[in-house]
């Protein structure tokens, strides 16, 4: 925790702000990726997304409180970007963020950066269908493997409740593979 | 798929794969995109050079302040002589006016200047060459 200290300190300093920046971008990226990726599913806006996800930390930087881990402190700000992102962009399509996942998911196949096979489709269909708190944590806890204690601080959510959501969500995927 | 357990399965990943080199060039892009920092605000008191100048400046100040006391004193002295030129041409007040000014005080202080002894009169008498004139009047 001392380190992580050192290491706020040293994205705040202007001197070392440039070296811990990078520093930031390195250990950060792909995980923040992956996370924004697994919600906004097209490669494009997951770019787009992450991009501001950094530079929202660049930014509130000064007014992170510490008061939980910046590890934490990112993820919110990226979870909150991509599914911002995600209802921006079904609004301007005029249908909802659903509807539009789901068409999404159907077009996996052609998309360029997916590389898939049919039960990896299929878990991204069953997955798509599940209520939005739900399918975060399931892509959470199961694509991202974060654990439930470090869940709960990024989502706000206690433990218990998370629990419940990632096997309400795990029976649904289940009984939609059996089905289809 | 009828006994399908998440669990029992091998993991399932998400399939999803990025282009080659994105996250090689990733930093860069993000870091151009950073807001410039803020210029640093340079306070006029940081630097030595300036308390040298304000005390010069002080000091010049101080060394000046009898010099101009003794300029702007000369200015405000009118020497007599213009003085008593401005009374006689430029003034007009009458004599009656100048009495009038002055008080019972006043009157009896000049009467008071008044008690010649008499030798000083006589002497005065004397020399006046009118003092015929002022008999016969």
């Amino acid at each position: 925790m001392q380190d992580e200290k050192d290491f706020i300190q040293e994205l705040l300093n202007p001197k070392t702000q440039n070296a811990a920046f990078q520093k930031l971008l390195q250990d950060y990226q792909r995980p923040l990726y992956n996370h924004i990726r697994n919600i906004v599913l097209n490669h494009d806006d997951a770019d787009d997304v992450l991009q501001n996800t950094f530079i929202k930390v660049f930014k509130y930087l000064k007014d992170f409180k510490g008061e939980s881990k910046l590890f934490s402190w990112m993820y919110r700000i990226a979870t909150n970007e991509a599914i911002t992102f995600i209802k921006q962009k079904a609004k301007r399509n005029g249908t909802t963020s659903e509807a539009m996942q789901t068409r999404i998911v159907d077009n996996l196949k052609a998309d360029t950066f997916f590389d898939g096979n049919e039960i990896q489709i299929k878990l991204q269909k069953a997955i798509a269908l599940l209520p939005e708190k739900q399918q975060l944590v399931f892509k959470m806890k199961y694509y991202e493997e974060i654990k439930y204690e470090e869940l709960s601080e990024i989502l706000g959510t206690s433990v218990g409740a998370l629990k419940a959501s990632y096997h309400h969500a795990v029976k649904k995927i289940e009984d939609f593979v059996k089905n289809n | 798929m009828k006994n399908f357990k998440l669990g029992n399965e091998p993991k399932i990943t998400s399939g999803f794969t990025t282009p080659d080199g994105y996250f090689d060039s990733f930093s860069e892009k993000v870091l151009a995109q950073l807001p410039k920092q803020e210029t640093k605000v340079i306070s006029i008191f940081g630097s030595k050079k300036v308390w040298y100048f304000a005390a010069a400046a002080i000091l010049i100040l101080m060394l000046s302040i009898p010099l101009f006391n003794k300029y702007s004193n000369q200015q405000e002295e009118i020497d007599t002589a213009t003085l008593e030129n401005y009374i006689a041409y430029q003034s007009n007040i009458s004599e009656e006016e100048i009495v009038n000014l002055l008080e019972q005080d006043d009157l009896d202080k000049m009467k008071l200047d008044f008690n010649i002894d008499d030798a000083t009169i006589e002497d005065a008498l004397k020399s006046n060459s009118n003092l015929e004139q002022y008999l016969i009047d």
